[in-house]
């Protein structure tokens, strides 16, 4: 190696260490989303049982303290679910859907005869007990876990999750 | 297969030509460390560059956000401590180069005919240098930013004729917000760094247009190649710059960041950063009318003359307008070196610079820990408003200033005492300490006509085991909530069978009333329904006058009211302030809670 090569591979050296001590963090700044998971939600109370009625879904707002990014929100919406009263004597009592579309993620709104859902971006359609009605979305929609509190005017409690959009599965978001 | 692909590129863009060019300049008398400085320089705008377009990618340009993202850069990404901190130092090592690469040009004589355009370009490169350093100075919109820019452009509207005119156009509107922070980052991330692209670019088509200066003693020497000598020592000085950032990145633990700007505080030592302290130096030396000068003229001057340095040449001997040249630079330097070391000096001697900057630093480790604490965090209305609802900072502030004129807080007020002290006022042991000796200064001791207390107390016949429960009885009002009424509150379990109950009844009951409880009449004195709950402090606070509390005192006796005077939100501070209902501790030496000093004889004080 000659004095001229030395210069040659000293620049090249050099200036890509500089660059790679930049890049290091460069690129775990860029990949730091890929740290924050999405919250777990607790089992929160919507309505009372007495208030749905079989058969007639009714949408509730689903309220939570979050973060978006550096902003610590008070409770307030973020998202909301439909109810579905099954017919008396049925088990479970209430079905519950996440109003996200798992097609892809636009919010399902029941039609105007109150006999489907429908979702307003690409017309995916579904029954009031979830099944998918036409080709357009993936899977039916997603049910959430519920449970009744104790006593003789129960809670319709619901746990709110996010699932992962244009899949067959339904895979919770982490 | 390598071969093959570049050579197809090269038919098509020419590019081996192209990078010839780029790199076979010739450097007579060879490669210099001396020549180091405009290649680093335009390394580290390079470096802040990427930098800056990282940050872009995370800050968020409004009063209400931006000190926030900045904090959650900082705090919160993962090695955004690092690339912030490498922009902020090296925006500071662009300007020492700048200086040094002026000085070796200038010294080199390279300013001269025929390369006068490309000395203005350099004097352009340099406006648009320090324009970015005040319009990044801003942007994270903490106190240092938000008051170094209030004042930089109101020396800008103090400029003649315009000046108003053109510091309401940059700051955005009469007052300094959103508008300004946009207007500052458009400049900042858009106008400058364009400008600067296209001034690198002339300067730099200038520089081979007419080539190295050729040192005197060029001739003695074989002629260089800028590829690979000479780019090897800029590489190496640019590697060694980087390093110097790296080292104080990682000392420092990156950049500092202040508290969220507070249009409102009253003594914000304000700086700007140090390559300006000389220009806020003499600022000082024109008081007054003569302000002018200092802020504008002198340095208007100065940039006129630099600009007409190579023009001397045409009217003067070469070798006297250089010497002229280099001595009016080395004089202004000097001169900037001597009033930065002055700036440094006064403050260093300055004790009320140094409180504020305590207090503002108190205040800023205070804001950075509750904007960290998961249970705190910013609210959605901006990082103003951490330090503006924290009891510890607002609540405490505002009771300086509005209530210790009268009260003290354990044992210290700004005023004659005539109130008592409020620290742990309605706790358990505030209450004991008051039971045992009313007439103590930190009740009712300077408070002539509240004396009922004190008559109570001489003909009491209170055991100290019943004093205790008395204590912790009417310790208990302050945890009544808001919505009970005082039924609700003496059927709720724990309230009637209380020990100190009877001993309540019997003697402060003749005084004070309690509905349901107790009659009182012996004596005026206010209701205790809820003492010392927030929601009777804050009635206190706004009602002092009211018939339930200091009603049937004289109208110059009673407290005056603050209502009006008071936002919801001092009042809600100061009371949450005096429960103690914060989160962390005070930074400050003092060791915290402890009843105001009074002897409690015959009994131990509980908790």
């Amino acid at each position: 190696m000659n004095r001229r090569d030395l210069y040659r591979f000293g620049t090249i050296a050099l200036g890509g260490a500089v660059a790679f001590a930049l890049a290091v963090p460069g690129v775990a700044y860029l990949l730091d989303p890929l740290r924050k998971g999405s919250k777990k939600g607790d089992f929160q109370s919507l309505t009372k049982l007495r208030s749905l009625k079989p058969g007639e879904p009714r949408s509730f707002a689903v309220l939570d303290e979050h973060r978006d990014a550096w902003v610590r929100y008070p409770r307030e919406p973020i998202g909301s679910v439909w109810l579905v009263r099954q017919a008396l004597g049925a088990k479970p009592e209430v079905i519950a859907f996440t109003s996200e579309c798992p097609h892809l993620g636009c919010a399902v709104n029941l039609t105007a005869e109150g006999t489907s859902f429908l979702c307003p971006c690409h017309t995916s359609a579904f029954g009031l007990d979830g099944h998918q009605k036409n080709e357009i979305p993936p899977r039916g929609m997603d049910t959430l876990e519920v449970e009744l509190s104790l006593g003789d005017d129960p809670d319709v409690l619901v746990k709110f999750q996010r699932f992962r959009t244009s899949e067959k599965e339904k895979t919770p978001l982490v | 297969m390598f071969k093959a692909t570049a050579d197809w590129l090269d038919d098509r863009t020419g590019f081996r030509a192209l990078m010839e060019t780029a790199l076979d300049e010739p450097i007579p008398g060879g490669a210099r460390w001396r020549y180091v400085f405009g290649s680093a320089l335009s390394s580290a705008f390079m470096i802040q560059l990427a930098t800056g377009i990282f940050l872009m990618l995370a800050y968020s340009p409004s009063s209400s956000t931006a000190w926030g993202s900045v904090f959650y850069i900082n705090n919160e990404m993962a090695g955004g401590w690092f690339l912030r901190g490498i922009h902020h130092f090296g925006s500071q090592a662009m300007i020492v180069l700048l200086a040094l690469h002026l000085i070796q040009v200038l010294w080199a004589g390279a300013y001269r005919a025929p390369r006068e355009v490309n000395w203005w370009f350099g004097m352009a490169l340099m406006f648009i240098t320090l324009g970015f350093s005040l319009t990044g100075y801003l942007l994270p919109w903490d106190q240092k930013g938000y008051w170094a820019t209030k004042v930089a452009t109101n020396i800008m509207g103090g400029a003649p004729v315009l000046g108003a005119y053109l510091q309401k156009v940059v700051v955005g509107g009469p007052d300094y917000g959103n508008q300004t922070l946009t207007r500052f980052y458009g400049l900042h991330v858009g106008v400058l760094p364009i400008l600067m692209l296209m001034c690198v670019a002339a300067h730099v088509a200038l520089f081979r247009r007419h080539g190295l200066t050729p040192p005197r003693n060029a001739h003695t020497k074989p002629e260089g190649k800028f590829w690979p000598e000479q780019l090897f020592m800029d590489t190496l000085f640019t590697a060694a710059v980087f390093g110097v950032l790296v080292l104080l990145v990682v000392t420092e633990g990156g950049a500092n960041l202040d508290a969220p700007a507070d249009p409102s505080s009253s003594d914000y030592p304000a700086r700007p950063e140090w390559y300006f302290l000389s220009l806020f130096q003499m600022l000082k030396l024109f008081p007054g009318d003569r302000e002018v000068i200092g802020t504008i003229l002198i340095p208007t001057a100065i940039m006129v003359m630099m600009m007409l340095i190579p023009l001397f040449d045409r009217i003067l001997p070469r070798g006297l307008a250089h010497f002229l040249a280099c001595s009016f630079v080395f004089a202004l330097v000097g001169g900037a070196g001597y009033l930065t070391f002055k700036a440094f000096q006064s403050d260093a001697r300055d004790t009320m610079y140094q409180a504020s900057r305590q207090k503002a630093d108190v205040a800023r480790q205070r804001a950075l820990f509750l904007a960290g604490d998961p249970e705190v965090g910013i609210p959605p209305d901006g990082g103003s408003y951490i330090l503006m609802r924290d009891p510890l900072s607002h609540g405490r502030e505002t009771l300086d200033s509005k209530c210790l004129s009268c009260h003290v807080f354990d044992g210290k007020g700004s005023g004659q005492q005539i109130a008592a002290d409020l620290k742990n006022f309605g706790s358990y042991a505030w209450i004991r300490g008051l039971l045992e000796k009313p007439d103590s200064p930190a009740y009712f001791g300077k408070i002539p006509q509240c004396d009922g207390m004190a008559e109570w107390k001489r003909n009491s016949k209170l055991t100290p085991k019943q004093l205790d429960d008395v204590a912790d009885f009417v310790a208990s009002f302050a945890q009544i909530k808001s919505d009970l009424t005082p039924e609700e509150w003496l059927n709720s379990p724990g309230i009637s069978d209380h020990p100190g109950v009877a001993p309540f009844q019997k003697e402060c009951g003749a005084c004070h009333a309690i509905e349901g409880l107790c009659e009182g009449g012996t004596r005026d004195a206010p209701k205790l329904f809820a003492w010392g709950s927030p929601q009777w402090i804050t009635r206190m606070i706004q009602k002092p006058g009211a018939p339930d509390l200091y009603g049937y005192l004289e109208k110059k006796a009673q407290m005056p009211s603050f209502a009006g005077q008071l936002t919801d939100n001092d009042v809600l501070t100061i009371v949450r302030y005096l429960k103690n209902d914060y989160h962390g501790v005070p930074v400050s030496n003092e060791k915290q809670t402890n009843p105001p000093k009074t002897e409690v004889s015959h009994s131990e004080v509980k908790r």
